[in-house]
């Protein structure tokens, strides 16, 4: 039943031959001529797997970043040169690329990731090798709660956004009793307790809090729950593909209720998929792409001409990421992670496609502004525009 | 209560028909195509495609999707199934190579259609009907008759049919197949091209009320094969009324008890009757093959 | 055991030990170190599948069970590391004795569907328990291993430290292979209903097999956690659960060594991979396909093979 011991012995010679050679082979790889100073930021997303419109979406969106920054040199002496690497959504694949992007394409700064649990996973490595780490998508809030100083957050603000809606829906629309509908992953739960806080804020009745898996596409019996419990208003935080669904599945069971989201779901694409039944559904984010705001409008249309599709608010968010680390490298002239990382730190001044930001001792940028918006015939319209303080 | 039920119709008849294509695998070849699951997102793009892009109209795209699934699910007899029968390979082989299979037509898939999820509507009207606290749209109507109607007409050719005879007696046995002269790579070919056609209607079926993703084969696919062991795998009838209480299932555990634990609820399911009675639930105790 | 391969093994053991003088890029000793925790927790597969002839497609599932229990110990009671490893070990072992219930029952796709569910069950209870597993965002901060009060903490330091496991865990499933339980595993995986007939108390050696498969998995799992520092339920989805049953598949699931190949080969392969970008997966579903088609015993089956070939000529030469 035993392979003979020779044939095992050999095998793991093998074995081991491979992984030398491998090892070898990595360490000639020499980086860029002297002469230029060049800054290497290394992205990590989803660019297959579930989440792999946020990560593409991304990707497209910091190239065109970087490659514009390049051409009008507004970084300074720097040149950026942005390697991306897909985790599909894994957090253990996602810190492998991490580390391949500090070990092999040493890199300077990481964009990193989309899912919180890659975030996360991805923060260690960043923190063990003293390299900033910023992530424009990734809302969970325990990210910025790690006491870890490298990580920064230029995703949008959950805890703003659901305290705005719930105020929103009880000043502006007279509702008192909601339900929460949040995706079970660390987007959904940390949006759940973020709206039953603000719910207790402005003396709102939470009368039910059904999850759902992402993936799912029956929601139905979660909405009959919930229309049991008599809620007027029903908060939806998850991603648009599950938002569109569960609208439909709103007016089939006839339900009457006002729906509201926040920027996770925000996308043309939730109108296309909701059609009628997401008509007027209210909904907080950081970009609109109709918004008359100059640095918008600048940042669709060369968006559009380059890639022929509408920018996603992922995208706007990691675009203005790398405008900050272009403005934070010309700041200090200089590679070093820890001068980038205070540079980082004390951005200030800058007024980007989603706002002016600003970071918090923990890392979050609380520069956004906040737009909430309406979905009204084929587009989001805006109701009201809240800067940051 | 009833109304959960109720809702549980239109999954389940679509858990039903993916439940189908994996008994029928089973049945005449002996093996799992993993990618089963992929095979009902394919007919939703190719659907989508015909109807949507090409502008084809409704029954055309119905058609061209199952015949073009059926071509790539004989492929994968002709490339993966045929090769592997003739070195011997044991049977976990097929299941990875199914598996190799999925991953490359769900990426694939994403090459070509992207990441996003497209839009599907049906020709028919998405209002529900109410009756008292009861509501049930046209579309989920449609898809539960149309669910129906694909399941006799199939269950017909099995039984009428000389094609269907045949793959009848392989999935009896397939050795005393062979010796009465059947074409067992016939029966394979059979096996594979149909179950994938199987697999594209209900991509289509379900695409109005799902969208589209290029992903979406994986849960549909395991719920159906979950469909088809807690009905009986390899019976006809016992895996449409396993796609069907599967469907109930889930729509009363998530409406009624935890919506998170849902699907957790449906294996533990699945794991009991597998001990209670590994034969499925809605078939006659028979001896099972060793 | 003759002195050539004493040899052979003491050269192996030195190349293995000076390994990260060598390998000074850390992203290579970072995908080592997973190749050594997936190695532990194929040689749990090998023991079931290529010993008994069953078949696991929820090993995240012991992985996961593993990873939380180790992880909670220490973060949530202050445990020392090993205590929590052992508790981790004992209750994956626990949950392999549960799902060996309806498993001995089971064969072929009943058997592979049952473990599926188990390994989902585990991991949306994991998403949903929140108080505990404190839910989709998972562990984080979990403490690094002390030993004589010597921290692990860097690549190369968990690097020894994983080693010493895979050494340890490649000996012991050896010994279990050669003793009195391997050579029985053997006969029910060759024909159970002939081993039944001898007097082989079937059903106890499976449940066995399970139980070890699942102690190998909750050993890498606590591994897994302190290696990782932190942990979510994303890192232990079906898909993960079929990358470790490829990687047994794959490297050859008769033989340990088998899985030491293959969770080489596949971990590696799906890095090296990366530079191929977007169609990087579809070539590793290409390649998937192609090794069970053209090596249906795995990797190990075909240096097999070749050995077999050669010695065949060498004895067909002598006899001319």
């Amino acid at each position: 039943m035993f392979m003979r011991n020779k044939s095992r012995i050999s095998a793991l010679i093998v074995v081991i031959t491979i992984g030398l050679v491998l090892s070898m082979t990595g360490c000639s790889g020499g980086n860029t001529p002297s002469s230029e100073k060049v800054l290497t930021i290394g992205v990590v997303g989803p660019e297959s797997g579930g989440s792999a419109q946020l990560g593409q979406g991304q990707h497209n969106a910091i190239q065109l970043a970087v490659d514009e920054i390049n051409e009008q040199k507004l970084a300074g002496e720097w040149k950026l040169v942005a390697v991306f690497e897909d985790d599909e959504g894994n957090p253990t694949k996602s810190s492998s690329a991490t580390n391949k992007l500090i070990q092999e394409s040493k890199a300077n700064i990481i964009i990193a990731a989309i899912n919180s649990s890659a975030t996360l996973a991805d923060m260690v490595v960043t923190e063990r090798a003293g390299i900033p780490q910023i992530t424009p998508g990734s809302t969970g809030a325990s990210i910025t709660e790690q006491g870890n100083e490298w990580i920064f957050r230029t995703a949008a603000n959950d805890s703003f956004q659901a305290d705005a809606l719930v105020k929103h829906a009880k000043e502006e629309l007279g509702i008192t009793k909601i339900a929460t509908f949040t995706s079970a992953d660390d987007y959904g739960q940390s949006g759940a307790n973020l709206l039953k806080a603000a719910a207790e804020k402005y003396g709102l009745e939470l009368v039910a809090n059904p999850t759902y898996n992402n993936g799912d596409k029956d929601f139905k019996p979660q909405l009959m729950s919930i229309k049991d419990g008599g809620a007027e208003g029903v908060f939806l935080w998850g991603l648009y593909t599950e938002a569109a669904l569960i609208s439909n599945q709103v007016q089939q069971l006839g339900l009457d209720v006002q729906l509201f989201g926040a920027s996770g779901m925000a996308a043309q694409k939730l109108i296309e998929l909701g059609g009628d039944a997401a008509q007027g559904l209210i909904l907080t984010q950081t970009f609109l792409p109709d918004a008359d705001i100059p640095e918008v409008q600048e940042f669709v249309q060369k968006y559009t001409e380059k890639y022929d599709m509408d920018p996603i608010p992922h995208g706007a968010q990691a675009y203005d990421t790398v405008y900050i680390i272009a403005n934070a490298v010309k700041n200090t002239d200089s590679s070093n992670p820890e001068e980038l990382r205070d540079a980082l730190r004390n951005t200030e001044g800058l007024n980007l496609v989603t706002g002016s930001p600003k970071f918090d001792e923990k890392g979050n940028d609380i520069g956004k502004r906040l737009l909430i918006t309406e979905i009204r015939g084929d587009k989001f319209e805006l109701i009201k525009a809240i800067e940051a303080k | 209560m009833i109304r959960y039920i109720l809702n549980g119709l239109p999954i389940g008849a679509i858990y039903a028909l993916v439940a189908l294509s994996y008994s029928f695998i089973y049945a005449a070849s002996g093996v799992l195509n993993w990618s089963q699951g992929d095979m009902v997102m394919l007919g939703a793009y190719i659907g989508f495609t015909v109807y949507q892009i090409l502008n084809l109209g409704f029954v055309p795209a119905f058609f061209i999707s199952m015949l073009a699934v059926a071509i790539v699910g004989i492929g994968i007899q002709r490339f993966i199934l045929r090769p592997l029968r003739k070195s011997n390979a044991p049977a976990i082989n097929v299941t990875i190579a199914t598996l190799g299979a999925s991953i490359i037509i769900r990426n694939l898939a994403l090459m070509i259609w992207g990441p996003d999820a497209q839009l599907f509507p049906f020709p028919v009207s998405n209002k529900p009907i109410s009756m008292g606290s009861l509501s049930i749209t046209p579309q989920d109507i449609l898809i539960v008759l149309i669910g129906i109607l694909l399941m006799i007409i199939f269950q017909y050719f099995l039984k009428k049919s000389k094609e269907g005879k045949a793959l009848r007696a392989v999935a009896q046995d397939r050795y005393a197949a062979v010796l009465m002269g059947i074409d067992t790579e016939q029966s394979d070919r059979s096996a594979f091209g149909l179950s994938a056609a199987i697999g594209a209607v209900a991509g289509i079926l379900i695409a109005p009320i799902f969208f589209v993703t290029f992903n979406m084969g994986a849960g549909i696919g395991l719920k159906g094969f979950v469909s088809a062991v807690v009905g009986g795998l390899g019976s006809v009838p016992g895996s449409i009324a396993g796609g069907f209480f599967i469907g109930i299932v889930e729509s009363v555990a998530g409406g009624k008890i935890s919506s998170g634990y849902r699907d957790a609820i449906t294996y533990t399911l699945l794991i009991l009757v597998l001990w209670l009675r590994p034969t499925g639930l809605f078939l006659k105790k028979r001896k099972q093959k060793v | 055991m003759n002195k050539n391969k004493k040899i052979y093994l003491l050269i192996i053991l030195v190349l293995l030990l000076t390994l990260p003088l060598f390998v000074s890029n850390l992203y290579y000793l970072h995908i080592i170190n997973l190749v050594g925790i997936y190695t532990l927790v194929t040689i749990g597969l090998n023991i079931l599948s290529g010993y008994t002839g069953q078949t696991s497609m929820g090993q995240a599932g012991f992985f996961a069970v593993g990873t939380y229990v180790t992880s909670l110990m220490m973060m949530n009671f202050d445990l020392p590391f090993f205590l929590a490893l052992l508790i981790g070990v004992i209750l994956t072992s626990i949950f392999g004795l549960i799902i060996s219930i309806p498993a001995m029952k089971l064969s072929g796709p009943y058997l592979v569907l049952a473990t599926v569910g188990f390994g989902e069950i585990v991991r949306l209870v994991l998403l949903n328990w929140t108080p505990v597993t404190k839910g989709a965002a998972g562990l984080t901060g979990i403490p690094f291993p002390e030993i004589f009060g010597l921290q692990i903490k860097t690549e190369k330091q968990f690097y020894y430290f994983i080693i010493i496991f895979v050494i340890l865990g490649i000996y012991i499933a050896g010994r279990i292979a050669k003793s009195k339980i391997g050579r029985t595993f053997s006969a029910i995986r060759e024909d159970d209903l002939a081993a039944e007939a001898m007097g082989v108390n079937v059903a106890g050696y499976k449940t066995a097999a399970f139980v070890i498969s699942a102690m190998f998995a909750g050993l890498a799992g606590g591994l897994f956690g302190t290696f990782s520092g932190v942990t979510s339920p994303d890192s232990f989805t079906f898909d993960d659960s079929i990358s470790f049953l490829c990687m047994s598949v794959i490297g050859g699931n008769k033989t340990i060594i088998g899985a030491v190949v293959g969770a080489f080969v596949l971990t590696v392969l799906s890095e090296a991979l990366r530079v191929f970008q977007g169609t990087r997966l579809i070539i590793y579903g290409f390649i998937l396909i192609f090794t069970v088609i053209y090596m249906p015993n795995g990797l190990v089956g075909i240096i097999e093979n070749l050995k077999s070939k050669i010695l065949m000529k060498k004895e067909n030469k002598s006899m001319e």
